[in-house]
């Protein structure tokens, strides 16, 4: 029995007596599983390798569990998790490699189905109209292969149908039954937002942003937030990053740009507030400011990927990648510390469960 | 028969012999067929293995399985006939040198040599050479060196031999060469084609390996004349093409295959005095690939690299006990890619070998070398070795090596990440060898102790956002080897036995944690049994567990049979049948994690000798 279980079995029994001792009719919530209410951390492990996995930890960080997926259902979870989606009770693990995605029971873990075929390099997955769409590469060195492939929610299972875009389709969110894809570009680098309509599976528009789009956040007021890091240095051809609002009602965009040197990543936004990684540090902006911020909040960093939520930043260290990584909390009132965890290999995405 | 073979034999090596035994003519017969005299000649402290002609024929033609049977060697296979890199005393696939004829023939890309890209029916013998070697061979020499020779007889003879072998998975194999030698001209060329659907079931689940099919050729020729009493010219010419899928594993699914090929061509001038000989070679090498993301799609990315090469050896006798040798070379290398512009080297280097035997029991070499490179500063290497008769069957033998490896064209030109910062890669070591040799047993002992420094390592690089190599590690090895070789003839009874133990612990000093794919303990054994016309063997190799990223591998015993028959029509022809089962009791086993290994399978070969 591990320590969650004990805790959980006291806080239980704990919450009987004063459930019993109260006059208010309170009938406690049934458990929905171990991994309720904490963190999921997904980890890309070593490409061809095979160790992809994914961690809970507990949101006060005393409690880490690694390969949550494996432990519970007895086999390894694939190769290079690439990011988790969430519908209902339902995780989707995205297996880039494997060319897979695992549905589990996003609080128990227990294995529900897995998607195998139909997949090519799929990447990440957002959820709009009763389905799931996955943004698949297709081969990494073809431009011409990209697409969308369609889950039906009810039956786990993948639509015959797939919709064509653009060249690396990456990150994909949905306001409504309206989705936007960010395309970085696969295996090259590309600078458009499609703009996909879900009920009628049809591209309606591309948004030009800047080049090599990583990150997509919607603020409170509707508006499609869009981090591009800018063409690296060896392709001989360095671009600027650049971080572009879109109006959602119109596709109206404006845009901030950042130094041809400067490569931002990993895009947060929490009450109106948005927060960046680059270079080791994080810097925070007022989603109403009119330029970009020159001041850092926190430095001396090594993300591999970072989030933002109930005013903590959580940020992933991936080390050397053939060492187990780190979760790390800072307090964005203080900007100081909370505390660190070791994890698994290669953690990249943390979600919240 | 006094042909002009002997009188070429005695005049190479006339000043040597003169003080030696008879069964020192023998070794000098091997010598002058050699065209890596130095192996033999200058490694009498160091410990070495010779896998001869039958060893080699009683193999199946992958260089990986030879060795993985047959030294104290370990290979990292990614599935079976796939990408094959080895290690030796626990150091990586770029510190092991593979020497072609006398020449380094490690990729300049790369640093490494795929020893499924190494036929082993087109050579004669196979050698391995343990410990640090970076004076006589160069870059990459740190664990040891393989040595791969073709040999000349000029003795009037023509050979012929036709090989055919059909297998599981459907695995087809043939070879043919041919030998040919008259006084004056010597020569021997060898074809061999290997092609496998190499779809084996995975043990234990419904699977079968996927995209695991190969292919591969090699052509070989050598050509040795004797243009006068003073002077012989030798030509050597290989060509090995491959074409490979790349097996999926457990866990990932794959489309994608890689073509080779290797061009290697030499021509050796070697003139004889009383006092001195010299050898002049001319080499040029040549390495291409094309690695295919999706087999159906005509979309690749290659890379190729070009290397010519001058070497010069002199050798001055200045008694029947002291050599002095010179060797200089310089190369001249490019490459060319997708994935970089087109970087070029020129390299230059000189090496002194002094070998002196100054009582019959006592031999000790030393060695010095400093190469010259564009692009960064190379250190000074050294190396002595001594052996020492102690008693009669027991031979002490101890050397100590500085060595080497320059960075690669990749690690410093690959786009994104080449560093053209990076300095060699340095390691000391030491090896203590213990020899004995009585009637039907040979027994060695070796120890090492092996510390290298800035070795090359690919990390992400938090500020550029992509992967750099850096001079970053350092790292220890130590362990034993032991090899035990016994024979026994009664009447027409023989009985060989052949065994190998290394015991490797090796240490990443910054981590302070075992490196990763380097068994702690390997065995592997041979017996074979000999009756007149009929031959049977049984080989069993122990793998220990490695570690590998955040976790460890099973080790495992893999065992092979057969048996062969020689039929003798006349004494003219001769048809030899091999029958061989490979992993006789059917075991899983993973060499590199996910990928399993091809359970039972049998193979049979036809070979026709005139």
């Amino acid at each position: 029995m591990n320590t969650k279980k004990l805790v959980f079995i006291f806080l239980s029994i704990a919450f009987m007596f004063t459930s019993c001792s109260s006059d208010d009719d309170i009938t406690p919530t049934e458990p929905l599983g171990d991994y309720e209410n904490g963190i999921l951390i997904s980890h890309e492990g070593n490409f061809g390798q095979g160790n992809a996995s994914v961690s809970f930890v507990s949101y006060d960080l005393m409690t880490t569990e690694n390969n949550i997926f494996s432990a519970v259902n007895s086999s390894p979870l694939g190769d290079t998790a690439e990011s988790i989606a969430f519908e209902g009770n339902f995780a989707y693990i995205v297996l880039n490699i494997s060319n897979t995605i695992e549905i589990v029971n996003r609080y128990t873990f227990e294995s529900v189905g897995t998607i195998s075929t139909g997949l090519n390099n799929p990447r990440y997955i957002a959820f709009a109209n009763g389905k799931g769409y996955v943004t698949n590469w297709g081969d990494g060195s073809v431009t011409t292969d990209d697409y969308l492939a369609v889950i039906d929610v009810m039956t786990n299972t993948l639509d015959a149908q797939t919709i064509a875009v653009a060249e690396g389709p990456e990150r994909i969110v949905a306001n409504g039954n309206t989705l936007y894809v960010a395309h970085k570009g696969g295996f090259s680098q590309n600078n458009i937002i499609s703009v996909v309509d879900a009920s009628s599976n049809m591209v309606l528009s591309t948004i030009t942003v800047g080049d090599v789009p990583n990150s997509l956040k919607f603020d409170s007021s509707g508006n499609l937030w869009v981090l591009s890091e800018g063409k690296p240095a060896w392709t001989g051809d360095e671009t600027a990053g650049q971080l572009s609002k879109i109006n959602t009602s119109n596709n109206a965009i404006t845009t901030f740009n950042f130094e041809t040197s400067e490569h931002p990543e990993f895009l947060a936004e929490e009450n109106g507030a948005l927060y960046y990684y680059m270079s080791g540090s994080v810097f925070k902006m007022n989603s109403e400011a009119t330029t970009l911020p020159t001041t850092t909040e926190l430095t001396g960093l090594n993300f591999y990927g970072m989030t933002v939520n109930n005013s903590t930043l959580y940020g992933v260290d991936a080390v050397d990648f053939t060492s187990n990584g780190t979760l790390s909390t800072y307090d964005l009132t203080s900007n100081a510390i909370i505390d660190s965890v070791t994890l698994n290999i290669i953690p990249s995405e943390i979600y919240f469960n | 028969m006094r042909d002009i073979t002997t009188f070429f034999l005695v005049l190479l090596f006339g000043c040597i012999a003169q003080a030696q035994t008879s069964t020192d003519s023998i070794q000098q017969l091997d010598e002058v067929v050699l065209s890596d005299v130095k192996l033999k000649r200058y490694a009498n402290g160091y410990k070495l293995t010779v896998l001869n002609d039958s060893i080699l024929r009683k193999n199946s033609t992958s260089l990986t399985d030879v060795l993985r049977f047959n030294s104290n060697m370990y290979f990292k296979e990614n599935g079976y006939g796939m990408v094959s890199s080895p290690s030796f005393r626990g150091t990586n696939a770029s510190q092991t040198a593979v020497i072609w004829n006398g020449i380094n023939i490690n990729s300049q890309l790369n640093g490494q040599v795929d020893f499924n890209t190494i036929a082993t029916s087109n050579y004669n013998s196979i050698s391995i050479k343990s410990g640090g070697g970076s004076v006589q061979y160069g870059s990459g020499a740190i664990g040891g060196t393989i040595h791969l020779s073709n040999d000349f007889n000029f003795k009037k003879h023509v050979d012929y031999e036709v090989q055919f072998g059909y297998g599981s998975f459907n695995t087809k194999n043939t070879h043919y060469k041919t030998s040919f030698g008259n006084r004056t001209w010597a020569g021997n060329f060898g074809v061999a084609y290997v092609d496998s659907d190499n779809d084996y079931k995975f043990l234990g689940t419904n699977r079968k390996n996927e995209n695991g099919a190969f292919n591969n050729l090699d052509i070989n020729f050598n050509l040795g004349y004797i243009i006068s009493t003073k002077d012989v010219l030798k030509l050597y010419h290989q060509n090995f093409r491959s074409d490979r899928e790349l097996s999926s594993t457990l866990l990932a699914p794959s489309s994608s295959k890689y073509e080779t090929e290797d061009y290697r061509s030499m021509v050796e001038w070697v003139h004889i005095e009383d006092n001195y000989t010299s050898s002049l070679k001319t080499v040029h090498l040549l390495e291409e690939f094309k690695y295919f993301e999706n087999k159906d799609l005509d979309n690749f990315s290659k890379g190729q690299a070009n290397t010519w090469l001058i070497k010069h050896h002199y050798k001055r006798h200045f008694s029947k006990r002291l050599v002095l040798s010179v060797i200089t070379d310089y190369s001249y290398m490019t490459a060319e890619g997708n994935s970089f512009s087109n970087p070029k080297r020129n390299a230059f280097s000189a090496t002194a070998i002094l070998n002196h035997r100054p009582i019959s029991k006592l031999q000790y070499t030393l060695n010095v070398r400093k190469d010259v490179i564009s692009d960064f500063e190379s250190p000074l290497v050294f190396s002595g070795d001594i052996s020492y008769q102690l008693f009669k069957p027991y031979t002490l033998k101890f050397n100590a090596s500085k060595n080497f490896r320059v960075p690669t064209f990749n690690d410093l030109y690959w786009n994104p990440g080449g560093n053209l910062d990076l300095e060699p890669e340095a390691s000391y070591q030491l090896d203590f060898g213990h020899e004995l040799k009585f009637k039907n047993i040979d027994f060695k002992l070796n120890t090492f102790y092996i510390e290298t420094s800035n070795l090359i390592q690919w990390r992400p690089n938090s500020s550029s956002g992509y992967w750099n190599p850096v001079n970053i590690a350092n790292a220890k090895h130590y362990g034993l080897e032991a090899e035990l070789n016994f024979t026994k003839r009664k009447g027409n009874h023989t009985l060989f036995l052949t065994t190998a133990y290394s015991y490797t612990e090796t240490e990443d000093v910054e981590k302070n944690q075992q490196l990763f794919y380097v068994p702690v303990h390997k065995t592997n054994a041979s017996i074979s049994y000999n009756y007149k016309s009929f031959t049977a063997f049984y080989q069993h190799l122990y793998n220990g567990e490695v570690a590998i990223i955040g976790n460890t591998l099973d080790g495992f015993d893999v065992g092979n049979f057969g048996f062969a028959y020689t039929f003798n029509t006349n004494k003219e022809i001769s048809y030899i049948a091999d029958f061989r089962i490979n992993n006789i009791y059917n075991t899983y086993y993973e060499n590199v994690a996910l990928r399993p290994m091809p359970n039972r399978n049998f193979n049979i070969k036809l070979t026709l000798k005139f």
